[in-house]
């Protein structure tokens, strides 16, 4: 049955042709080779080359990046993107946003032209795999005490310190790495051959299994000058990474639920118990209705920030309360849409418990779900409880 | 098996009215005859004794039309000419052509059908059209997957007096005519043709190319012309054919369930009485 998403307030007719066309072009590449695939892959731990060859193919990475080969999208389509991508699942999300939101977007925005040039056109087409280097097995949503430490080496830096829970990292040629470098936050671009760098694969996850998750160990990591990002200075550079993938997840998590919602919709009109379809009944009707009112709140949050962001009237908060949000609610509707499924819902004839399952590491990566709390409750009152500090 | 016929026995070079080819050279076009059709995913709903348009959640290009598509870049890209995307159809149809634009089609011809549904109209509307182009090849899909009749490709070849190869999986360009394999039987047929020719494409081996982004930025560029049958010189008349109804298929019976070697004998007999497939 194709699969009809559900668009209660007509998000479709406020998009462009363009945008459309991207959409429909990535579902359909998503209900021919992701779903029919996805559980094989989480089964056997892997993210299919294949994957990344197509979606270097469709010109998707990178989306909302223009010049050098980048497609120059707009937000919105990058969105739609991402939503797409993780109604099949987070992980091949996850993969898009960090070769583009993570990886690219430093190179294009502070990296040099020579790094632009050299980098970006190879990382759009997907021919090279890029990943971010900034959480540490002991900072993560402090990520400013970070470890990892660069020295200038005169004709070189050397760079020591551990990255964990980084996405793609092993199947990645180059990695945009934050290090201090004199006490100051700077980005480097380190290649997979570069001596003293390796990146040993992350195993045994509950989540994400589709996608490949790895620790960057840097043991004297000696790179040439040329690799440091010149325009990035301080925790400024990888949060305005960061802020192009917390927005597209709040995209992703709308896809990611319409999926669970899809499932428990259908399902809960075809399973008969006593002589009725389970949807006949006013419990399993209060969650489809809870599920299509929260999707369709998600909806118009991601797209009025996906227009925000093409106008360039956002501000980080924005992000952060349409991430958390969205996350929030598709994970609640995973959760419901197991329990519509009944015991069927455990199984991998079903997609909910896989997309469960990822939302758990949605909701923690990329800004947990109680830090981007913490950045609205600065905002509001102008005092940060991050730290005990004032 | 392969048989090669030689072009001697092979289909032969019919050169009937209709088209006169310039010279050898002219860039004349390849059409490709589009049709929009319900997914073959989507679910079909009957509301009065008509399929209900406005349910079908996902309009697609007819798949069979797809093979012909996807021959037709092959062609131009092995150094043929321009594609002229040809469908008849209602403005939702705009969409497929911008697909098929997304993919590398040149031009994009919308027929404006008014609710046209006599097949022998249609026909006339889409030979019209490509006369009007200028194309000696056409592409089409053997049948539409929402009707399946099967009618449209050998009706226009009829109308523009070009020589009809059915069933196609594969065509290539050979010399100033073309090559087309078909399977038979008891193999595959290569059949030789020579312009004016009509393909109409089987499912083949042929992987079909998605559009990328850079297609679509490239499709939303590109200007749909929409003709009516005025424009086109045809004057609809009295239908010779009309659908009467659509009706749904009937209501699977429910399965039936037996356990136990007891219930062997009642099985068999009903594979074999009921069922016939014993």
């Amino acid at each position: 049955m194709a699969y009809e998403a559900l668009d209660f307030y007509d998000i479709d007719s406020l998009l462009t042709d363009e945008e459309r066309m991207v959409r429909d072009m990535v579902r359909d590449w998503v209900d021919e080779k992701i779903l029919p695939n996805i559980e094989k892959a989480c089964h056997d731990g892997v993210f299919p080359d294949e994957w990344r060859v197509d979606l270097g193919e469709m010109g998707i990475l990178g989306a909302p990046l223009e010049g050098y080969g980048c497609p120059g999208l707009s937000y919105i389509a990058y969105g739609l993107i991402c939503q797409e991508l993780e109604r099949g699942d987070s992980g091949v999300r996850s993969f898009a946003s960090v070769q583009g939101s993570l990886a690219m977007y430093p190179i294009w925005n502070f990296g040099s032209e020579e790094q632009k040039n050299h980098y970006l056109p190879k990382m759009t087409t997907g021919e090279w795999i890029g990943c971010f280097g900034l959480t540490e097995p002991d900072y993560g949503s402090n990520p400013g005490d970070m470890i990892t430490r660069a020295e200038d080496k005169g004709d070189h830096y050397l760079l020591n310190g551990a990255k964990m829970w980084i996405t793609n990292g092993t199947i990645a040629d180059l990695a945009v790495v934050w290090a201090k470098l004199d006490g100051v936050i700077r980005g480097f671009i380190v290649e997979k051959d570069d001596p003293g760098f390796t990146a040993p694969e992350m195993t045994g996850k509950h989540s994400l299994k589709a996608s490949v998750t790895s620790e960057l160990v840097f043991q004297d990591c000696k790179i040439p000058k040329d690799r440091m990002l010149p325009d990035a200075k301080g925790l400024e550079g990888p949060f305005s990474c960061l802020n192009n993938a917390r927005y597209g997840i709040s995209w992703g998590a709308v896809g990611a639920a319409q999926s669970c919602f899809s499932s428990a919709k259908e399902y809960a009109l075809s399973r008969i118990q006593f002589d009725h379809p389970i949807a006949s009944f006013q419990l399993v009707q209060n969650k489809l209705a809870w599920m299509l009112r929260e999707i369709t709140k998600a909806q118009l949050l991601a797209y009025h920030l996906g227009k925000k962001k093409d106008e360039g009237t956002w501000i980080p908060e924005h992000i952060s309360l349409a991430k958390m949000n969205n996350v929030d609610i598709a994970l609640d509707i995973a959760r419901m849409a197991r329990d519509i499924h009944g015991a069927n819902g455990i199984l991998d004839e079903y997609p909910v418990m896989r997309h469960m399952a990822n939302l758990e590491s949605v909701k923690t990566y990329e800004g947990t779900h109680d830090i981007h709390n913490l950045i609205l409750g600065r905002y509001i009152t102008g005092i940060q409880a991050f730290t005990r500090e004032s | 098996m392969d048989w090669c016929f030689p072009p001697s026995v092979g289909l032969p070079k019919i050169h009937r009215g209709g088209f006169s080819r310039q010279s050898a050279g002219d860039d004349m076009g390849i059409a490709v005859l589009l049709k929009q059709v319900p997914d073959t995913t989507a679910k079909i709903s009957i509301s009065g004794d008509r399929v209900d348009e406005t349910a079908v959640s996902k309009w697609s290009m007819s798949p069979y039309d797809e093979y012909a598509l996807e021959a037709a870049l092959q062609l131009k890209e092995a150094g043929g000419e321009d594609i002229i995307a040809i469908t008849c159809g209602p403005a939702r149809a705009m969409k497929m052509l911008t697909d098929a634009a997304a993919v590398g089609a040149d031009n994009l011809i919308l027929i404006q059908d008014d609710g046209v549904t006599d097949s022998t109209h249609i026909q006339s509307l889409l030979a019209a059209a490509v006369k009007r182009s200028g194309a000696d090849v056409v592409l089409c899909g053997k049948q539409a997957a929402d009707t399946n009749g099967g009618s449209t490709g050998p009706g226009v070849s009829h109308l523009i007096g070009a020589a009809c190869v059915g069933m196609i999986s594969e065509v290539s360009a050979e010399g100033d005519g073309f090559i087309a394999l078909r399977a038979s039987p008891t193999g595959n047929e290569r059949v030789e043709v020579s312009r004016p020719c009509l393909f109409t494409f089987d499912k083949g081996a042929t992987e079909l190319r998605r559009p990328n982004v850079r297609g679509i930025m490239m499709a939303k560029k590109k200007q749909i012309e929409t003709v009516t049958p005025d424009d086109l010189g045809v004057t609809i008349g009295t239908s010779s054919v009309s659908l009467q109804s659509h009706s749904p298929p009937p209501v699977k019976p429910p399965g039936q369930k037996f356990e136990g070697a007891d219930s062997v004998p009642e099985v068999v007999a009903k594979l074999r009485d009921e069922a016939n497939v014993i």
